[in-house]
């Protein structure tokens, strides 16, 4: 993530936003009732709001970059890719598998992957203290509060 | 009825066993939470509005005040003994209380902090108690136009004015606002911005957002930007309590630095980050040695300490007597009143008399037992410190994904809640406050109901805006606000070239 570039990148998004809600604004409708105001005219406002500060970033990044933000600074701290991944990883299979294999398991799988990208390795240890915290906070909440997380595969040990 | 009958009345709802254990809860999730770094308030609250179908009003909303200001207890611990703060508003101690540390004065610093927190809160719980019933007053004078104007200012304050940039505070806003539009619009039932995805109609869970930026935001930003660097955690040695002198010399800083922090926590300029920086450089001139500031003196911890307590009970002032929320803090607790279809405000406090007294009172006991529970017992929350990092942080996301996910039952959100925190972790990495997004989507819903109501009145004429003297003051100094940057550089400018 090169500094200027990713502040050019996220102020041209910033701007995109801005275009796409005004844009979408003139689809609903304008005036209404008596207030001769609809659901149509925050979003209008909103949508030129967010078109006007992006421009203004744009400039910032043009002359000199955010103001505040030391780009120097950031490259002592590179970005780590990988521990990126293992995160990201471990919150995606968590939505691919909570439904599938229960809270529990993908619970621990996320606990595994999350310790992974701070560098841990000592994978025994972060599989039992993972599954033993997953399996600790879905007794609580399916036992105690009443709130229902999916069993998935504990289903078949559990009694119903 | 009299405030003094009204207090009682709440003392009488917060000593119930029910509600003091929930005070007591409140309050150990908040040291907790404090102490720990990659969590805060705001998300441990979200985390927890699912129980707000389960538990009655009172309960829960004492539980999640007892977070708010119980954060602010622990986080000084974090702050002396790792030098990095465990939450924004205890910067300033670690830069003095780290250095008390470093020299073998952990215990002192500690001590001056919950002692210091501690008068801080209690004075500014009395100045809770005694300047709510005026604010009603005025509050019930306001129309429309008038709590639109007022919404505005707060908007501007919180984005503009905190923060190192006022653009970067303003995007953020408009992102919030923007998140806000998403689903029905309650006044005419129009599906707005919900791109035809049955999960976005109801819109866009406050919980979600919450925890997207500050937790999953923070855990990807550590992971992969901060996984390298190492933090020192500095051994509590000697005696926890204070010296004389050390008590001499913290005395004055509790006080004033009560008197910074109240005022600016009750004007819609929330946050306390201001008013500990105020009172640390005001301790710096006013203390009779200044060559130890930067060297660990107890000033520098004691004055911002009890500054940063003042300001977040101050927050409660505008939050219950007008529904303003200055924090993203304070903005989760209003969605906590909502779920329970209470809308804090002047209203409120007569038509729910009880509730809000009650937690009132609930402060004077919360800060009883921060006191307790961060002197005798500081040791117990050091030990959270020694979690690895690793293990904290992996912690922290089965709680976030599991808050998330059990909500709504809904994958969806978990995929949304990465997409969030995707954009929590450009926001960190590019200097973008995330507090204003969850103002603006909190408030921003009903900043937009005032003014198509007060639009009503009028008849579409938007002139009712400037015609009431109120709402026209209060737009006036939202535009002075936004102003005063260009304004300080235009006027230096000027002079540079005059002279």
């Amino acid at each position: 993530m090169k500094g200027p570039g990713g502040q050019f990148a996220l102020s041209v998004g910033i701007l995109s936003i801005g275009v796409a809600i005004l844009s979408g604004a003139f689809y609903l409708p304008a005036g209404a009732g008596y207030a001769q105001v609809g659901p149509g005219v925050v979003p209008k406002f909103v949508g030129v709001g967010l078109i006007l500060l992006g421009i203004a970033l744009l400039r910032e990044v043009l002359t000199g970059g955010f103001r505040g933000v030391d780009e120097e600074a950031e490259k002592h701290i590179p970005m780590d890719w990988v521990a990126f991944a293992w995160v990201s990883a471990g919150i995606i299979l968590y939505g691919l598998m909570v439904e599938r294999v229960g809270f529990v398991f993908a619970s621990t799988v996320l606990y595994v992957l999350v310790a992974r990208s701070f560098g841990s390795r000592r994978w025994i240890l972060n599989i039992v203290v993972g599954f033993a915290l997953a399996a600790f906070v879905f007794a609580i909440f399916n036992y105690g509060l009443g709130l229902t997380l999916p069993a998935g595969l504990l289903k078949f040990v559990l009694p119903a | 009825m009299d405030i003094w009958a009204q207090l009682l009345q709440g003392f009488a709802v917060a000593l119930t066993f029910q509600n003091l254990m929930f005070c007591l809860i409140g309050c150990l999730l908040g040291t907790a939470v404090g102490v720990l770094p990659g969590v805060g308030p705001a998300v441990t609250v979200a985390l927890l509005l699912p129980i707000t179908t389960k538990v009655e009003a009172s309960g829960a909303l004492i539980m999640f005040a007892g977070i708010y200001y119980g954060a602010m207890y622990g986080g000084s611990t974090t702050s002396i003994l790792l030098n990095t703060p465990g939450e924004s508003a205890t910067i300033v101690t670690a830069m003095e209380g780290n250095q008390m540390a470093k020299r073998g004065r952990a215990g002192p610093a500690l001590a001056t902090s919950a002692i210091g927190s501690f008068v801080a809160g209690t004075i500014a719980t009395v100045g809770l108690t005694f300047l709510s019933p005026l604010v009603v007053e005025l509050g019930l004078k306001f129309g429309p136009p008038e709590y639109f104007a007022l919404m505005v200012l707060a908007f501007t304050t919180v984005s503009a004015v905190l923060g190192e940039s006022t653009l970067r505070g303003l995007c953020s806003l408009f992102l919030g606002l923007a998140i806000g539009l998403i689903g029905i619009d309650n006044q005419t039932g129009q599906a707005r911005f919900a791109f035809d995805i049955p999960q976005l109609l109801d819109g866009v869970e406050v919980v979600t957002i919450a925890v997207g930026l500050f937790a999953v935001g923070e855990t990807i930003y550590a992971a992969s930007k901060l996984g390298t660097v190492d933090e020192k955690l500095e051994q509590m040695t000697g005696s926890i309590w204070m010296k004389w002198d050390d008590w001499k010399r913290s005395f004055g800083p509790w006080i004033r630095g009560t008197l910074i922090g109240f005022p600016f926590g009750t004007i819609p300029a929330g946050g306390a980050e201001i008013p500990t920086f105020l009172s640390y450089a005001m301790e710096k001139k006013l203390c009779k040695h200044p060559e130890e500031f930067g060297k660990g003196a107890i000033e520098g911890v004691a004055g911002p300490e009890a500054a940063n307590n003042a300001s977040s009970t101050g927050t409660m002032v505008p939050l219950l007597t007008l529904g303003l929320p200055t924090s993203a803090t304070a903005a989760i607790l209003l969605s906590a009143f909502q779920q329970y279809g209470l809308q804090p405000g002047p209203l409120l406090f007569e038509t729910n008399s009880a509730l809000v007294w009650g937690l009132i009172a609930s402060f004077y006991v919360g800060n009883v037992m921060l006191l307790v529970l961060n002197l005798p017992l500081v040791g117990l929350w050091v030990k959270l410190l020694e979690i690895p990092k690793p293990q904290l942080y992996a912690g922290i996301l089965v709680f976030a994904t599991m808050g998330v996910y059990g909500m709504r039952q809904s994958a969806f959100d978990v995929f949304l809640l990465y997409a969030i925190g995707l954009g929590g972790f450009l926001m960190r990495r590019y200097g973008f406050p995330a507090a204003p997004v969850i103002v603006g989507m909190i408030l921003g819903p009903l900043a937009e109901e005032q003014m198509r109501r007060s639009l009503s009145i009028s008849q579409g004429d938007w002139s009712i805006f400037v015609t009431h003297g109120i709402s026209a003051v209060l737009l006036g100094l939202t535009v002075l606000i936004l102003l005063a940057p260009w304004l300080a550089r235009f006027l230096k400018k000027k002079d540079a070239k005059s002279s």
